[in-house]
């Protein structure tokens, strides 16, 4: 079976631990429990015409305590750009790291807007989010609580990888 | 045996592998409590291969192949991380060592340092969210409200609207008037200061307003200058009751930038400030750079004047710093104060303090100076150290400045709140100066800032009382030698004796905001002429000058579109004009209004070029249609071979991109005639005419086409 690797990245707290455990356990944890360093997990995506073992790394939230390692992206076939709906510094911090991410790498990118069961309280207007979008290869407004849009995020970014 | 050394030591919880080729490891030693749960392949074997369970692992190997077939004594690390195995997870890091020729991979267990550090960094990371979370609630809101109150309704009707808006914010809004009494205050304000809704006694503004004054004594600038302000306030309320406060003030201004209204925004964050008390460093220490912070420098100004020996307190404030914030994001930014208080720190003696007192400032307390000349050495050297250029991960070349205020205890002042008070305007004295300044506090100092707050109240009389007169300087055709263009120049009509030039009144107005208005007022002005010169020459334009409080506002497009239609004039006729400056600034927005008014027909030039960062891929990506080459280049054309090489290579490369070369501040017929024999374009200048009234202007016209 092929093996694609996929990187999580973004802001620290929105949210890409809760995605992976949602996604690959069905779980989700109302605590915050940071992530320091890189964890690997792996599940098998079974697209139109074939299987994909995706190994989804969940890296650390990139911040003032932890910079943004190019390193980790090598071997990547696609990444993901997770923002937080409740936090627009999110999104400005999430934009500068897919712009880091684009220097070291040409794979496929989707911006995930997470927290899609609270109420949105960043200031943007659709049309600028959506003018971000157009950077991107795929887009959801996902919940890793309610687990609404989670599936469509992985099984989306597992195409692109395998594409 | 070292094996059982190791084990006996217990000195760190590791397994170690050696290295017998690709892929071939034999164990040395190892922790059997995890190490088999890692890799079961290599139970009972003497030599075995990693299987591809672990995908970092794998990963890291193909560093550590590359490591180890060079073979050179060293290691390299994978960096933290964490591993299912089937009823728990391992914290690991791996390590490829070479050591005598031989290889090695050291897998290290280190949940113990990853539990050190899941701690400090959780409370840090649960602060930053939180903090997040207020500063752009309180941004959120004050944008709905500024929507609201700039509408020229009268109050009345929009008390309902702002009602919704903040009735349930969730955290105190108060609405003032100039004069800071309050039209609106929601219900969150009075339970903010647990008050009664119906009691007369004080307000919650009171309260707000007497702990600013206390807290942040030099906070009255934000009002002095109609600006913003952000920070955190004590409240307490004997004998149980106290809170943090994060306040955020906001002025609302009027279209003649004065305030309207002022807005506070006040969010109870005691939760916040009690996850910073559970991590004691950061209660003392800025998390960013890790220096001292402002309740800590606050703390050691009061035990410095109780000691009564004399000191210097300084404020200092990082020029140019919103600039690195958009050019290399905020993690950029973040860097640069950390790189700054590294440069800084070593230049002071070991019992002088340096503390991050705000966003880009720093504030530092001198005790072993004898004068202020030794004073002002020091202050000196701290610029040059700051303005030495800085490079971010990506080697990209970051440059900034320092403007320092300094204020002397006990000869200016007494106590605290006074010493940062003078501090504060010594330093925002400094702030106006282009270049990286220092100013010592003075009484001639405070009453040049109070001439220059005089100033400021003039110019806004100017602007309702229309004091202003457009001057037009003429810009001829070098090859045909008739007047082509005319560049708008302001004049500043105080009274009938004095005329103010625009190098006095601008870079205030430019400061204040205040050039908005006066911008808006020679469009007007510079659109109505040129209908009048309609009857002269159908195709004579007239340029306008932009500043970069302009461009930034969003509305001056419309602005523009209107004119050109209430005055019937065709919109080519109209030029802008921008200084270099102002395109690397606000490239974004330039980009923006530049193609949007490109689209419409009107031209744009680029001024006083060759003086600043002159960037051929700018030009390139501009919409650009004439490029002035700065006086100063022209000046001297005469005598230096190099400024005639810059003007030649000006003229050279605008002509290979299509754009046309115009030559300010032409004297001499000398001048004249070497920028004529290069085939520049056009010229402005004495040797011409000097700006002119505009009736003298159409007599020029006259007179040359007779
Ligand atoms: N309501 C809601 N909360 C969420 C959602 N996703 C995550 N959270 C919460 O947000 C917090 C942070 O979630 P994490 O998944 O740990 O965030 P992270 O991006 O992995 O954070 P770092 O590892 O620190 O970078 C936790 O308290 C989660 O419970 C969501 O979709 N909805
Ligand atoms: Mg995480």
């Amino acid at each position: 079976m092929i093996q694609k690797k996929i990187c999580l990245l973004g802001a620290s707290g929105v949210g890409k631990t809760s995605l992976v455990k949602q996604f690959v356990e069905g779980i989700f944890n109302e605590k915050y429990l940071t992530t320091i360093g890189v964890k690997v997990d792996k599940k098998v995506i079974e697209l139109t015409d074939k299987s994909v073992q995706l190994m989804i790394w969940d890296l650390e939230g990139i911040d003032r305590y932890c910079g943004f390692q190019a390193k980790y992206l090598r071997g990547a076939s696609a990444y993901a750009i997770i923002t937080d709906q409740t936090r627009s510094q999110s999104l400005v911090e999430g934009i500068e790291i897919h712009n880091m991410a684009r220097e070291v790498t040409d794979a496929p990118a989707v911006l995930i807007v997470n927290k899609a069961d609270l109420d949105v309280a960043w200031h943007w207007s659709e049309k600028e989010v959506n003018a971000y979008r157009q950077d991107f290869q795929g887009y959801f407004n996902t919940s890793a609580k309610s687990g609404s849009e989670v599936e469509a995020f992985f099984s989306c970014i597992a195409k692109l990888a395998s594409d | 045996m070292e094996q059982s050394l190791i084990q006996a030591l217990g000195i760190i919880n590791c397994s170690i592998l050696k290295r017998h080729g690709n892929n071939k490891f034999e164990v040395m030693h190892s922790n059997e409590s995890w190490f088999y749960q890692l890799t079961p392949e290599a139970k009972d074997q003497t030599i075995f291969s990693f299987t591809d369970s672990s995908s970092y692992l794998q990963d890291f190997f193909i560093d550590a192949e590359n490591f180890w077939k060079i073979g050179i004594d060293g290691q390299i690390q994978s960096g933290i991380w964490t591993e299912q195995v089937p009823d728990h997870l391992l914290r690991l890091e791996a390590i490829a060592a070479v050591s005598k020729g031989e290889s090695y991979l050291v897998i290290n267990n280190l949940q113990e340092q990853y539990d050190k550090q899941q701690n400090t960094v959780q409370a840090a990371r649960e602060l930053l969210l939180s903090n997040d979370k207020v500063l752009a609630q309180h941004e959120y809101i004050h944008e709905r409200l500024e929507h609201l109150l700039m509408r020229n309704h009268d109050l009345e009707s929009l008390i309902e609207p702002i009602n919704k808006a903040i009735e349930s914010a969730n955290f105190a809004v108060m609405i003032c008037d100039p004069q800071l009494k309050p039209i609106k205050q929601n219900p969150d304000s009075y339970d903010l200061f647990e008050m009664n809704r119906s009691s007369q006694e004080e307000q919650p503004i009171e309260t707000l307003l007497s702990l600013l004054d206390k807290q942040f004594p030099e906070f009255n600038r934000v009002f002095t200058v109609s600006g913003q302000w952000n920070g955190e306030l004590f409240w307490h309320k004997p004998p149980s009751s106290s809170k943090w406060l994060q306040v955020a003030i906001y002025p609302i201004k009027n279209e003649h930038r004065a305030p309207k209204y002022w807005v506070f925004i006040v969010s109870d964050i005691t939760r916040v400030k009690y996850l910073v008390q559970r991590n004691e460093k950061l209660n003392q220490f800025d998390g960013v750079t890790e220096l001292p912070n402002r309740q800590y420098f606050w703390k050691s100004l009061e035990q410095a004047i109780e000691k009564a020996c004399p000191f210097f307190v300084l404020f200092l404030d990082v020029k140019h710093f919103k600039r690195v914030n958009e050019l290399h994001g905020h993690l950029g930014g973040d860097q640069l104060l950390v790189d700054i208080g590294q440069r800084l720190s070593p230049l002071l003696h070991e019992n002088d303090l340096i503390a991050r007192i705000g966003g880009n400032e720093f504030g530092v307390l001198l005790h072993n100076l004898k004068s202020h000349t030794r004073c002002e050495q020091l202050a000196g050297r701290m610029i040059e150290a700051v303005e030495q250029p800085f490079y971010n991960e990506n080697q990209q070349k970051i440059m900034v400045g320092l403007n320092v205020g300094v204020a002397n205890y006990p000869l200016d002042a007494c106590n605290a709140e006074e010493l940062m008070k003078l501090a504060d305007l010594a330093m925002f004295n400094a702030k106006r100066e282009t270049k990286s300044t220092i100013k010592l506090y003075s009484k001639a100092l405070k009453e040049a800032s109070d001439k220059r707050l005089a100033l400021e109240e003039a110019l806004r009389t100017a602007i309702d009382e229309e004091q202003f007169e457009l001057y037009l300087q003429p810009i001829l055709d070098l090859k045909t030698g008739k007047i082509i263009k005319a560049e708008a120049l302001i004049r500043w009509k105080k009274s009938e004796e004095i005329i103010i030039g625009p190098d006095v009144f601008i870079p205030i107005a430019e400061q204040t905001g205040l050039i908005v208005p006066i911008g808006k007022w020679v469009i007007t002005r510079a659109t109505q002429m040129l209908s009048k010169l309609q009857n002269y020459d159908q195709d004579l334009k007239i340029s306008v000058n932009l500043s970069p409080r302009q461009i930034a506002d969003r509305r001056l497009f419309n602005f523009i579109l209107v004119a050109i239609q209430d005055t019937h004039i065709p919109a080519k006729n109209l030029e802008l004009e921008l200084t270099e400056g102002v395109l690397i600034d606000n490239f974004n927005q330039v980009y923006r209004l530049l193609n949007a008014v490109r689209d419409l027909g009107i031209s744009v030039s680029i001024d006083d070029f060759g003086t600043g960062y002159s960037s051929l891929a700018y030009l390139q990506k501009l919409p650009i249609d004439h490029l002035k080459i700065d006086r100063s280049f022209v000046k001297d054309l005469d005598n230096s071979d190099s400024d005639k090489a810059i003007v030649l290579a000006v003229i050279a490369m605008a002509h290979s991109l299509k754009i046309s070369v115009i030559a300010e501040g032409v004297e001499t017929q000398s001048q004249k005639n070497f920028l004529r024999d290069h085939k520049c374009d056009s010229v402005q200048g004495f040797l011409f005419s000097r700006p002119v009234p505009f009736d003298e202007f159409c007599t020029q016209l006259r007179n040359q086409s007779k």
